[in-house]
């Protein structure tokens, strides 16, 4: 089972990979079953080279992890902790992170998905708005009106 | 592009510093300093690249070596390799660079992620270069960034000293601000960079020349801040620790202003931008409403709402010792279109409401003796009480009673006072009292007429789940019920022989326990007796069941843990020194309550048998408990006539509410809004808070 197979990135780039890590995405271990392993590389169109390696690099080290049986969104919600070697898998620049995060999305890999979604969560929580538009760089398109509107609605409900 | 866009990819940014100030033109070196000391910092960073594998911070700059990323330009690092074009470029740029950390554009690199600040910093320095090399190099690159000219791309993009347009603006602060300027629209500027490095380097020394001082100061703060920033983790003495610690987040010095930033929300599409927020505490995802449309449009979605509301009130607990009782946790139906943002809002403002201890109390007239009794759920209270009836009353406006089972009651007109304001003095009165009026009796549903076996003595206990209720009796018997069908007695169990003062049951056993000291298991299918439990030496006031285990308490003052499959006793536990009245089972089967005589709810561990807490704060006997696990409430009826909340985990008395009624409390329930109290003054008090919150039917079940 660690026969290697190699995976060209959006660039043109090939990496070679053992399959049971290249399998932790779902998108290959379906095709790597509907095709055979032709000994090909496969094509990894939306992805590259640089994201790709991080990626494999992400599933190397998770490669032992049991695959969660439960595919159920809300327990895979439930918390909202990242463990260690994650949080320092994601600590990259935002393009980096966001991109991953979107290979995680195409490639089907649930737990990379959840780390990089907890990763932005995590850059979110406690902030206020205008520190949100900073981390982001976001410009606030709301008339002052509509802010103070907002913030209204989400007053206490009483008193 | 629009003009807006135009505006802050341009000049938002350059402008307290270039384009607004006049300044004189005048021939300088690039001040030493910056570029010098960011050269260091760039040298070590490429040495670290080519060492430090593991380091992100670098592993990320060498992972987009001169590739073409979909979106934006090449990052390009061969200039490091190039040392002194480096040198000089950083000179030219770092000036300006420095100029802008003053500017009121900061961005805050807060606390929570110092190494991403740190990690931002080493790209400032290593794009700063990158921006020259670009122009020089990677036409092809460059363009196709340009070419893609969506929003988050221009505003992220800071324009370049290097080209010609940066210049315009340096020399000529009154051009307009959102005019169009050459290189800085979707055009590309088209002018070889070498020619304008020494211009860029005068006007940097010029600009510099100015505001030496400035820069110089600022040059100290940017050092010190990265210091800080590499240090922050292991902080090596106070003086850092100090300048991270009192600085508020918006006025860190833009360090970063270079790197590059995204809007998740255009980056990510709406389904991943939906779990991203689905991750948030309520707080921050109000927050981030405000952020702007766009994020007000994703984070007001239902979809992200359910799962936030969902983590702060979960479903009910899957344990299989959980009791089948009806109780409703508030979390409202899970129906496709429901506003999961308001259900939160009104479950906000009724977790308030129980932390100010603000009720209403509605008080159900009716019975003509003590209420001995009552289960209640979303759509119904049932009482029991010494007038040998059992009402079922409506749980919603405007209370009325739908069903009276038992002999036929003569009409009461409530009289007294319905509570007792001399008690309240010390605690929470009501902030609202609502007395229903009786409907009489003829116009009551009854079962009477129909001549069908019931109580023939005090109702002292009963419960209920969606398919049967149980009563207990001081006839000696307990009457099983079909409350699908019009609450018909289906079989009367017989065995004790004394009053039945506690019943409880599941989907298996009925459980019931006497006056005459035992405590009888029965099959709930067929009625049969199945064990006996023998071994209280006094009346077993109450019992409870989860699973294969019993718990119950006897006026002995001993709490017995029963196996029920064997019948035998497994575990005591002690009252300190008199009778017990009442028990708690919690649903996970782990934590024992019991209250008495002792004025004193004791909490045992019921794997150990260890006293865990005592919960004081009655004045007499405890009468009745009830523990809602979900919402961590201990609730309290006490022959004090008082009804007491605890907190189930710190054990402190959260709300007190002395004289709602004037007799002694003998029941109490409560469920996510309410606790329904029965008293010996014949009357039941719903203590609603929720009571005139708007909405707060959405948290039905």
């Amino acid at each position: 089972m660690s026969s290697q197979i190699t995976l060209t990135s959006s660039d043109g780039v090939d990496i070679s990979v053992d399959r049971t890590v290249a399998e932790r995405s779902i998108l290959i271990k379906n095709m790597l079953e509907d095709l055979g392993d032709s000994g090909e590389p496969i094509p990894i169109p939306n992805v590259n080279e640089a994201v790709l390696k991080k990626v494999i690099e992400w599933c190397e080290h998770h490669k032992n992890d049991p695959v969660t049986a439960t595919d159920d969104d809300d327990n895979r919600r439930k918390t909202t902790d990242i463990d260690e070697w994650d949080q320092k898998f994601m600590q990259v620049d935002q393009e980096m992170l966001f991109e991953i995060i979107l290979a995680a999305n195409y490639l089907d890999i649930k737990a990379l998905l959840d780390v990089g979604c907890k990763t932005v969560a995590n850059m979110i929580k406690g902030k206020s708005p205008e520190e949100i538009r900073k981390t982001f760089n976001i410009q606030n398109d709301f008339t002052p009106e509509e802010e103070d509107q907002i913030r209204r609605e989400n007053e206490w409900a009483e008193e | 592009m629009s003009p807006r866009d135009h505006t802050v990819g341009v000049t938002g940014r350059q402008r307290p510093s270039v384009s607004l100030r006049p300044r004189t033109k005048s021939v300088a070196q690039p001040v030493v300093l910056p570029h010098q000391y960011t050269f260091d910092q760039l040298r070590k960073a490429s040495l670290a690249e080519a060492s430090d594998d593991d380091s992100s911070a670098f592993e990320e700059m060498e992972s987009f070596p001169d590739v073409v990323p979909r979106r934006r330009a090449a990052k390009s690092f061969s200039h490091l390799r190039h040392p002194m074009d480096g040198l000089v470029a950083l000179g030219r740029r770092l000036s300006v660079t420095l100029r802008h950390k003053s500017s009121k554009h900061n961005l805050s690199s807060s606390g929570d992620d110092s190494s991403e600040a740190e990690d931002h910093y080493y790209r400032v320095t290593a794009q700063s270069t990158h921006k020259r090399n670009t122009l020089s190099g990677s036409w092809a690159s460059r363009s196709r960034a340009w070419s893609h000219g969506v929003n988050s791309s221009s505003i992220n993009r800071r324009p370049s000293l290097n080209d010609i347009s940066a210049l315009h603006g340096l020399f000529v602060p009154t051009a307009p601000i959102s005019g169009p300027i050459p290189g800085h629209g979707t055009e590309p500027p088209v002018l070889p960079n070498d020619r304008f490095a020494g211009a860029a380097a005068r006007a940097a020394a010029a600009a510099q020349n100015e505001l030496m001082e400035l820069a110089r100061r600022e040059v100290v703060r940017v050092e010190h801040d990265l210091l800080n920033k590499s240090e922050s983790r292991v902080p090596r003495d106070s003086e850092s620790g100090i300048g991270i610690d009192l600085r508020d987040p918006s006025e860190l010095p833009a360090t970063d202003l270079n790197i590059h930033r995204f809007d998740p929300v255009s980056y990510l599409p709406a389904e991943i931008m939906t779990q991203v927020l689905s991750y948030l505490d309520p707080a921050s995802l109000m927050e981030a409403e405000s952020v702007s449309s766009a994020w007000h449009r994703q984070a007001c979605s239902p979809h992200v709402w359910r799962h936030v509301f969902r983590r702060c009130y979960p479903r009910r607990p899957l344990s299989s010792t959980a009791s089948k009782k009806k109780q409703s946790y508030g979390v409202g139906k899970a129906t496709p279109n429901q506003d999961w943002k308001r259900m939160y809002m009104v479950r906000r403002a009724l977790e308030q409401r129980w932390k100010d201890g603000k009720a209403a109390a509605i008080y159900l007239h009716g019975h003509q003796d003590s209420v001995y009794c009552a289960q209640f759920d979303e759509d119904k209270i049932i009482t029991g009480s010494r007038d040998r009836t059992i009402r079922v009353w409506d749980a919603h406006y405007p209370w009325s009673c739908r069903k009276i089972i038992g002999p036929a009651p003569n009409d009461v007109t409530p009289a007294g006072p319905v509570n007792n304001p001399a008690q309240q003095a010390t605690g929470k009165s009501p902030f609202a009292t609502i007395c229903p009026p009786s409907v009489p009796v003829g116009d009551i549903a009854s079962s009477i007429d129909e001549a069908v076996d019931c109580h023939s003595a005090s109702i002292l206990c009963l419960k209920f789940d969606e398919e049967i209720m149980v009563t207990g009796s001081s006839d000696y018997s307990c009457i099983v019920w079909d409350i699908k069908n019009n609450y018909r007695p289906i079989r009367r169990l017989q065995g004790h022989r004394a009053g039945v003062l506690d019943v409880c049951f599941d989907d298996r056993y009925i459980v019931s326990c006497s006056k005459d000291m035992t405590v009888c298991v029965w099959d709930r299918h067929t009625g049969a007796l199945l064990k006996q439990l023998i071994g209280h030496r006094g009346p077993v006031n109450a019992v409870q069941l989860r699973g294969d285990f019993v718990v119950s308490v006897s006026g002995d003052g001993l709490a017995k843990l029963w196996n029920v499959v064997d019948g035998h006793c497994v575990k005591e536990f002690l009252s300190k020194d008199r009778g017990l009245a009442c028990v708690e089972f919690s649903d996970d089967g782990r934590t024992i309550l019991t209250g008495g005589n002792d004025r004193t709810i004791y909490q045992f561990d019921a794997n150990t048998g260890e006293l865990v807490k005592e919960l004081r704060g009655h004045s007499d006997l405890i009468r009745s408990l009830h523990l809602d696990s979900m919402n961590k409430r201990i609730v309290s009826g006490s022959y004090d006539m008082s009804v007491k909340v605890f907190d189930a985990e710190s054990g402190e008395l959260s709300i007190d509410m002395p004289g709602w009624t004037t007799s002694w409390m003998l029941n109490v329930q409560s469920d996510y809004r309410r606790i329904v109290a029965t008293s010996q003054d014949a009357r039941a008090v719903i203590m609603d808070f929720g009571y005139g919150l708007d909405d707060i039917e959405l948290l039905e079940e």
